[in-house]
């Protein structure tokens, strides 16, 4: 089995560019300033929460891709695949749900709060969770697998509408990119959020492939010795 | 649909494979059996007999490999091979809720029947359940129920009928009634048949085939077939066999 | 010819499925009596509140709860006929187009859930709503209501049923892969039942903007689950 050296420069790189953009964020980004003059330190969250809730919905993306590559050839490997996306997808929702919590809490005042993006992320939650309770309940190996991919794919389908109708119903939560007057970000908090969100997704790829490998050995495994069985 | 078959073999299974990453549940299995035989399928549990079966009915699609039932590629054709096949399990695959006559009425509307009424009592007077038409499925004795099964089986005249088990579960009347509709339509109809049976499977046999973890490990005609190595046979595979 | 034959056959597999519930009603009862029960739960719920509150604010809401808990019971049910003495394999068996048991199956569960969804919804304002102010705008848009989102309920309900039918546990596990499924249609239903029992200047506008969300909603999860189905039912 080769080793994938891309990964790894992508696990060192992204560890890397990560960390730069926790320490640009403090000593170098300015931070948001309260009317008040204080300057607003939970906005510093913003570096990790943002980028690790993209990462979560792009991940989320190959769950869907590789689901219905599965149902299409019926390779195992597809299913593997599709399994490991949404592993790190479940990581990364989770990070996104821990942060945005201390952030709410700090800004809000409250630790949780029906808010419609909270909900929309709780509803993901809630999916990417079941993802894994019903591939525990199939007994067959197949079955499994043509269900998860079902499943994987009508939820990757669910989740925008979630996200979209909540988001109709008013959100008060805050919308840093949605264009327009008085939205944006100074140069240095976006070169700040670019570095941390390339350092993401490439920790999210690396994540993948090496998942990915370790799960590749082990079905290797379970050949040999299905084959010294005969 | 009315194609006519292409050669006058019933079945023919060419390197069928079925898996699921490394996993084979059935394993390069290749047989022929020509029109009008008795095939019985014999293999430990878990040897992929069930699978084979599902595979021929087209329930499950191979994984590599090719199999036809009378020239029907049981893939690409699998709407036309289903007119002409039918299954008669150990499971009676019947509504218990339904009166007999209600559940073959319903399976003659899923086959599209001409004359749905008149074959449905046609069938109900064959296995002699006339008199239950109108009673709900979930009273019936188990071999009242299999002779319904065996009715249902045959509504819509299949050329290629396969036996899961029949025999499990039957008392020794039922048994023989069982054997006595298997005798009346044998001329004109080809089997195939898994059992655990080794006796009666050997009993009405024309062909036989032992499968052991997905493979074919024996396939004779019933000329060939030495009943005391045959047994020695199967017995190896009981003992070894399970994948 | 192949058309008509799916026509016949799909109106066979939802005759039986009458048939069946006429003669043992099994599910019309499993799922009417949850209701009943669900409404004593809403009454110890609100039991508290005393009168001080309008009902009719939270009726949306506690209306789609037990419709949606009860819709589980029903979908589980219909499943467990087919696989009981493993009909369904009978049924694949026949040269039947699987959409075509999509379509039947879904249309029975949608039909069932309708009946007990009305006869429900009576009692719920005999008990609850007497005396009360009215509801705001015309009856007939809960009706709407209704029908548009026990579509989406019984399309995609009948998907995941047939797989969780399959399952270990399988009415924890349908519960499980369904209510957040449902979020987006749930939360537009109880939006558009609001407006219709609130009334007012401005909710027969607000009325139809969440019904285009539960019809949008439909329109895309039944398709998906449609084309998912030949999959799932293959396995």
């Amino acid at each position: 089995m080769k080793r994938n050296p891309l990964a790894e420069i992508m696990l060192g790189l992204g560890g890397l560019l990560t960390t730069a953009a926790f320490f640009m964020a403090f000593f170098w980004a300015p931070g948001t300033v309260y009317p008040d003059g204080r300057i607003d330190f939970a906005q510093k969250i913003f570096y990790f929460h943002v980028p690790v809730a993209e990462a979560s919905f792009l991940v989320f993306i190959f769950t869907a891709y590789y689901g219905i590559k599965f149902l299409m050839t019926r390779k195992r490997i597809y299913d593997t695949k599709a399994r490991i996306a949404t592993e790190v997808t479940l990581f990364f929702v989770l990070l996104t749900m821990a942060t945005g919590i201390l952030w709410t809490r700090v800004e809000w005042g409250v630790w949780w709060l029906w808010e419609p993006r909270l909900t929309t992320y709780f509803i993901l939650t809630l999916l990417v969770i079941a993802y894994f309770v019903l591939r525990n309940s199939v007994e067959d190996e197949e079955k499994r697998a043509v269900y998860a991919s079902a499943f994987g794919i009508l939820a990757f389908i669910d989740a925008p509408i979630s996200f979209f109708i909540t988001r109709w119903l008013n959100s008060i939560h805050p919308v840093v990119f949605a264009g327009g007057e008085g939205s944006g970000l100074e140069t240095s908090m976006l070169i700040t959020f670019i570095v941390a969100q390339v350092g993401m997704l490439m920790l999210g790829y690396a994540f993948y492939q090496l998942r990915l490998r370790e799960e590749e050995l082990t079905e290797r495994l379970e050949a040999l010795k299905i084959e010294i069985g005969d | 649909m009315g194609d006519t078959p292409t050669n006058d073999l019933a079945v023919q299974v060419r390197g069928l494979t079925r898996a699921f990453g490394v996993r084979k549940a059935l394993n390069d299995v290749s047989f022929e059996l020509p029109r009008g035989a008795f095939l019985s399928i014999f293999g430990p549990n878990g040897a992929g007999k069930t699978t084979l079966a599902r595979v021929l009915t087209t329930l499950l699609n191979p994984s590599s490999g090719t199999a036809t039932i009378l020239g029907f590629d049981v893939v690409t054709e699998a709407v036309e091979l289903r007119h002409r096949i039918g299954l008669i399990s150990h499971n009676p695959l019947l509504y218990p809720d339904l009166t007999a006559e209600e559940n073959l009425l319903f399976f003659a509307e899923m086959y599209a029947l001409d004359n749905p009424k008149e074959r449905v009592s046609e069938l109900l007077a064959d296995v002699e359940l006339d008199h239950r038409r109108l009673d709900v499925v979930g009273t019936f004795s188990r071999g009242m129920l299999q002779r319904l099964s065996i009715a249902r089986a045959l509504l819509h005249k299949p050329d290629v009928l396969f036996l899961d088990e029949p025999y499990s579960g039957l008392d020794p009347h039922a048994m023989d009634i069982l054997d006595g509709l298997i005798a009346q339509i044998r001329g004109d109809h080809t089997f195939v048949m898994i059992s655990h049976d080794l006796d009666k499977g050997l009993e009405l046999c024309s062909h036989a085939l032992i499968l052991a973890a997905g493979k074919v490990v024996l396939f004779e005609s019933r000329d060939q077939i030495d009943v005391p190595t045959f047994r020695e046979t199967y017995r190896a595979t009981v003992g070894s066999g399970v994948a | 010819m192949a058309k008509s034959n799916s026509w016949r056959q799909f109106k066979a597999i939802l005759r039986k499925d009458l048939v069946m519930e006429l003669r043992t009603k099994e599910m019309v009862t499993s799922m009417g009596l949850y209701a009943l029960l669900t409404m004593v739960v809403y009454q110890i719920a609100l039991a508290e509140a005393g009168d001080s509150f309008d009902v009719r604010l939270v009726m949306p809401g506690l209306i789609w709860v037990a419709f949606i808990f009860m819709s589980m019971l029903g979908l589980n049910r219909s499943f467990v006929h087919e696989k009981d003495q493993g009909c369904i394999d009978a049924l694949l068996l026949s040269p039947v187009d699987r959409p075509v048991i999509f379509f039947a199956k879904f249309a029975g569960n949608l039909l069932f859930l309708l009946v007990v969804e009305v006869l429900s919804l009576p009692v719920f304002s005999f008990l609850f709503l007497q005396g009360r102010e009215g509801f705001g705008n015309p009856i007939w848009m809960i009706g709407v209501v209704l029908f548009g989102a026990s579509v989406g309920i019984s399309g995609v309900g009948t998907l995941l049923a047939t797989m969780t039918v399959n399952t270990k546990g399988k009415d924890v596990m349908l519960a499980v892969l369904f209510v957040p499924l449902m979020y987006p249609l749930l939360r537009a239903a109880v939006g558009a039942t609001f407006a219709a029992v609130i009334g007012g200047p401005g909710t027969v506008e607000t009325f139809w903007l969440f019904m285009a969300w539960v019809a949008g909603f439909d329109v895309i999860m039944v398709l998906v689950a449609y084309g998912l189905y030949e999959f799932v039912i293959g396995v």
